[in-house]
């Protein structure tokens, strides 16, 4: 399907895409976690695009960073250092983990970008006060980029981004669902990099395009689905596409996941209705949070659970980034409220580069094998 | 009915048949370069020692990291579960079991039944493996027979710190040239290979009874240490490098 391709082409080119984008006049923001408020980036005529860092050659991070980082925040420093990223007007880094805190602090003292901005959110995501401290830096947010860009962002301009997104979420869990309901329909390896797309591809043009792949999935006939194992993946970051192949090839579809490339990117519709920059942050207390976030002790493992009975998932592939702090402090939790329910698992560690083939086929072939 | 199992390991190869469920024989040989040769020889080789045709083979299962090379093989099957088969097949008492081979270790736990209920397996690093334990007997110029046996005699055993097989070896040169008594930094090489071995396991959970299987059980000062380390007796068979081609054996009779 021809716009399957263009998601997957941005997806796998992201900088030939940005410069194109670049040089037809738009100015672009650069972000790294799923609590981005993109919403306001767009409402401004600007771009949000997020990185995944380089998977090349990470070595000139190295010289600012301990081999202890995770090698997202190590390939996004080894990009902007080599200067992969020069058509970036600026970046934003909201509070996520220590570690990207960090590296908001080596960007600014290293680069010099019209714009940079710390979005310092909230972690417990359960009280009143955290609610109106969270509009209140959201606030500031709209505030820095009007200044920076001698611009107003207006409450109007604010309701059409937000519709944009939602859309762009709608469509998202579209596909995800005709995916779980038949993953005939479209292979895991596309939707990947459908999801990727849209976090790079112009967010109109992603708009319009999801809603046409959903239609056109949705009237194309079902082949039989395929007699693989059902699995769900969950993690951070996943920029390996092979994982899906591989996967498929071990004897296991996945049906869903809880990945912040994936599902806990496009969880929970914004209000369109009332003050935008309320609405924005209630999204946030409304979505499916990550380990750096808090909403009660166990409210992970619920979603995780509840997703794997949904998607009659049979096991569960936590698929963590070496050295991601929050991911792992959680594993240990997730994995005995997945043995509680007799839902197996297994954890893959993973870097910017995928462990060797033939490890990894030995340990997804012996994970489906015992599903 | 007759089974074969065929473990193409990354530094060996093993064969085993099985006669409805009774092992006639086993062997093991060099992989060399070409997993499709290795396997064929060690399967040939077998065949002829026992007297047995080709053709009496009914079931052939293919295990190991070579296992996909195996081109006579009707199935293909991870070294994981064919080892959780096998050790069930010698010790069906047997709940935990950890594989050392030549570049891989692995801990699984296994049902009453023998299927795998979850598994570790080393990733990134090659310490606590066959070949870390041949770099260290080639660095102290022992015969890697005799490796562990010659840890048994240490009196303190030395403290190795490094992880990595690199910097464990210039550490292990560096006693050697103060004169450390060369028992003592064997048991030392043997105590840092159990160590990456039995915090692996911890991350599942080893229960007993376990069992060690793979090339490397049959280094005594390996079993040892890791003894030491689980505070608890390892069932080794003297089977335990042929295990995952036994267990590939009898999955064969499964097919």
């Amino acid at each position: 399907m021809e716009s399957i391709r263009e998601f997957i082409a941005a997806s796998q080119h992201p900088h030939a895409y940005a410069r194109a984008l670049k040089e037809s006049g738009t100015a672009i923001i650069g972000y790294l976690c799923s609590y981005t408020p993109e919403e306001i980036i767009h409402a401004a005529g600007l771009h949000p695009m997020r990185l995944f860092g380089s998977a090349e050659d990470i070595s000139l991070a190295d010289t600012h960073l301990q081999s202890y980082c995770c090698s997202l925040v190590r390939g996004a420093l080894a990009d902007v250092l080599a200067g992969n990223l020069e058509y970036l007007d600026g970046a934003v880094f909201p509070h996520t983990c220590d570690t990207i805190q960090r590296l908001s602090d080596i960007w600014r003292l290293n680069t010099k970008f019209r714009f940079f901005a710390d979005v310092v959110l909230p972690v417990k995501l359960t009280t009143e006060s955290s609610r109106a401290y969270l509009s209140d830096v959201l606030k500031k947010f709209r505030m820095d980029l009007e200044e920076a860009f001698d611009i107003t962002i207006t409450n109007e301009a604010l309701h059409d981004s937000i519709q944009t997104f939602n859309t762009i979420r709608d469509m998202l869990n579209t596909l995800y669902e005709i995916r779980s309901e038949n993953p005939s329909k479209i292979s895991g390896r596309d939707l990947h990099g459908i999801v990727k797309g849209s976090m790079i591809m112009d967010r109109d043009a992603a708009a319009q395009a999801l809603v046409k792949i959903a239609d056109e999935l949705r009237a194309e006939a079902a082949p039989p689905a395929p007699k693989r194992k059902r699995v769900l993946v969950a993690g951070s970051v996943c920029s390996h596409p092979d994982v899906y192949t591989m996967l498929e090839k071990a004897g296991a579809e996945v049906v869903w996941d809880d990945l912040c490339t994936g599902s806990r990117y496009f969880g929970g519709m914004i209000s369109t209705s009332g003050d935008p920059i309320e609405a924005i942050a209630q999204r946030s207390f409304d979505r499916l949070i990550c380990p750096a976030k808090h909403k009660s002790i166990t409210i992970r493992g619920e979603n995780l659970v509840q997703a794997a009975r949904e998607h009659d998932a049979r096991g569960v592939i936590f698929l963590q980034l070496k050295f991601c702090d929050p991911h792992s402090f959680d594993y240990p939790y997730l994995k005995e409220f997945l043995d509680s329910q007799h839902i197996p698992s297994m954890l893959l560690e993973v870097e910017d580069q995928l462990p060797g083939e033939g490890q990894l086929l030995t340990r997804f072939e012996t994970f489906v094998h015992m599903l | 009915m007759r089974t074969a199992g065929i473990d193409i390991g990354s530094i060996t190869a093993k064969a085993a048949i099985l006669d409805t469920g009774k092992i006639l024989g086993t062997r093991v040989s060099f992989t060399g370069y070409n997993v499709e040769i290795a396997a064929k020889k060690v399967f040939e080789d077998l065949l002829e020692e026992l007297g047995l045709k080709a053709q009496s083979i009914e079931r052939i299962v293919s295990t190991g990291y070579g296992r996909n090379g195996v081109a006579f093989a009707h199935k293909a099957m991870t070294e994981i579960i064919c080892h959780g088969t096998g050790a069930h097949y010698l010790n069906p008492r047997v709940r935990t079991v950890i594989d050392v081979g030549g570049q891989d270790s692995k801990a699984l736990l296994v049902d009453e039944n023998g299927a795998v209920k979850d598994f570790v397996m080393n990733d990134k690093c090659a310490a606590g493996t066959g070949r870390f334990l041949e770099v260290m007997a080639r660095a102290m110029e022992v015969n890697l027979d005799d490796f562990g046996a010659l840890s048994l005699n240490a009196g303190s055993p030395s403290k190795i710190s490094s992880i990595c097989t690199v910097f464990a070896e210039s550490e292990v040169i560096s006693l050697i040239s103060k004169g450390e008594v060369r028992e003592n930094i064997i048991a030392g090489i043997h105590d840092s290979a159990a160590s990456r071995v039995y915090a692996m396991a911890q991350r599942i959970g080893a229960t007993p009874p376990i069992m060690m299987t793979g090339g490397v059980a049959k280094n005594i000062g390996m079993v040892r240490a890791l003894e030491k380390k689980f505070n608890q007796t390892i069932e080794v068979s003297d089977l335990a490098q042929v295990n995952g081609a036994i267990g590939a054996a009898v999955l064969a009779g499964r097919l």
